[in-house]
């Protein structure tokens, strides 16, 4: 199972940097499609809809925290129109604030992984306690920094 | 011949002025309604509060934990209109409403009538409190008189010619005020009905998630279609079952978008949605599923565009 977690980072990793330079949007897009099933598995097993499992549990803590380290990098100058981003204008209005919120994501992130140690969580509350701040940061940068459509 | 027509000029333009001026008196609440108004019970009065989406205006922007019962005023509603500057709710008497009576109170949340006989614009969505019973009216204001002082006076809106003319109010009332459902529910299912109080009354979810017409009245035919955001790009969504809307969402996922906020995709919520999101899950779970019953039994209307 850590195999298979690191050989998925060290592909999302590599095809983001691929990709990256060329289209930062699409690159955010897919970091963030990859947070949102993250998400979805950690949902599931806080509502009890899929079996509480410390290794899958890991995985979507260990994505998220990939995602808090390099999210931020995919935000050049120029990237805030077009491909249908719904990144807000507020991201390089305010550059300060977007890092802020990013570092909290980060700081949540890190402290999840860290709590989570070899194995993942060792239960649903262990895991509940490490990931509920992470989820707390999605909406506390998407409440000033995206726009939907 | 002249000074005929000056005459009947200036004769029509008094009479313009007297069915203006009886038209658009402030109409207050009538006295046993008043009279009958129980005493509050601030504890049911919180859950009011929450639902009522008071703080999420009428704190300071992004008022966290108890700073969210601080309700000084000062936030700022940007509209095509002008700006809606935010009053201080709070009980310091001088800037605040701390001498207000509870029939003022409700005078402001029924009617949009204020002590001083004044209109409120509809900016202060008491279009949709106006459907509130009078009970939880004073369940909230005792609760409110729990609630600290705020020294802080935020002045007045800043709005252009015409909108400036308050008395105008009491015309766009006669066009658009009232307290009936804004859509005909043909059932008698509780939950449906006690979500259809909580999203068109208290919840005042059509204000934002309703288009307007020309002259900022709800277009009740596309309720909750989604319409344009007033504080910037972006549209507010359509949450009906219509194209573009939450047609795919199950009871399930809307209650539990309003207690979590993650969508079925695990996208979750952003913009001025966070702060309502986070007074709904403060709400009981039935509450939570009467909205999503509400929301499933509304006519389902396309998406605009």
């Amino acid at each position: 199972m850590k195999k298979t977690v690191l050989a998925l980072s060290i592909v999302t990793a590599t095809a983001v940097a691929a990709f990256a330079a060329d289209d930062p949007i699409a690159a955010r897009k897919a970091i963030m499609q990859g947070n949102g099933a993250a998400a979805g598995v950690t949902a599931g097993m806080m509502k009890g809809e899929i079996a509480y499992n410390p290794a899958a549990a890991k995985l979507a803590i260990a994505s998220l925290n990939a995602a808090a380290m390099t999210f931020g990098d995919y935000f050049p100058e120029g990237s805030d129109m077009g491909a249908d981003t719904t990144a807000s204008p507020k991201i390089w209005e305010d550059p300060e604030g977007f890092k802020a919120e990013l570092a909290k994501f980060q700081s949540a992130a890190g402290a999840a992984m860290q709590a989570s140690g070899k194995a993942g969580p060792a239960d649903l509350d262990a895991f509940k306690a490490a990931m509920g701040p992470v989820l707390g940061t999605c909406k506390s940068c998407h409440e000033g920094y995206r726009v939907k459509n | 011949m002249i000074r005929k027509l000056a005459l009947i000029v200036v004769l029509a333009a008094i009479a313009g002025g007297l069915v203006f001026y009886v038209l658009t008196l402030p109409q207050t609440l009538p006295r046993d309604v008043l009279a009958a108004m129980p005493d509050g019970d601030a504890a049911r009065g919180e859950t009011i509060f929450w639902a009522g989406g008071c703080a999420s205006c009428h704190a300071a922007e992004k008022a966290q934990g108890d700073d969210k019962l601080k309700l000084g005023g000062g936030h700022v509603l940007a509209s095509d209109f002008g700006d809606f500057v935010v009053p201080n709710i709070s009980t310091d008497p001088q800037t605040g409403i701390g001498g207000w009576t509870a029939e003022d109170f409700a005078n402001a949340m029924l009617r949009g009538v204020a002590p001083d006989g004044a209109h409120y614009y509809p900016s202060f969505p008491w279009t949709s409190y106006a459907r509130m019973e009078t009970g939880d009216l004073a369940d909230l204001w005792a609760f409110m008189q729990t609630l600290p002082a705020v020294g802080n006076d935020p002045g007045p809106h800043r709005l252009g010619f015409p909108f400036n003319i308050r008395r105008g109010v009491g015309m766009w009332k006669l066009l658009y005020a009232g307290s009936e459902p804004a859509v005909p529910l043909d059932t008698a299912d509780d939950k449906v009905l006690r979500g259809q109080y909580l999203v068109e009354g208290l919840g005042h979810c059509g204000e934002c998630h309703t288009p307007r017409d020309f002259a900022g009245g709800l277009k009740k035919d596309l309720w909750l279609s989604g319409a344009p955001n007033p504080e910037g790009p972006g549209r507010i969504p359509n949450i009906t079952g219509g194209e573009g809307g939450i047609g795919s969402w199950s009871e399930a996922d809307i209650a539990y978008y309003l207690e979590s906020g993650f969508t079925p995709d695990f996208d979750s919520v952003g913009g001025s949605m966070v702060a309502v999101q986070e007074n709904m899950a403060k709400l009981a779970a039935e509450d939570r599923e009467a909205v999503a019953a509400y929301l499933k039994a509304i006519p389902a209307v396309d998406s605009a565009q």
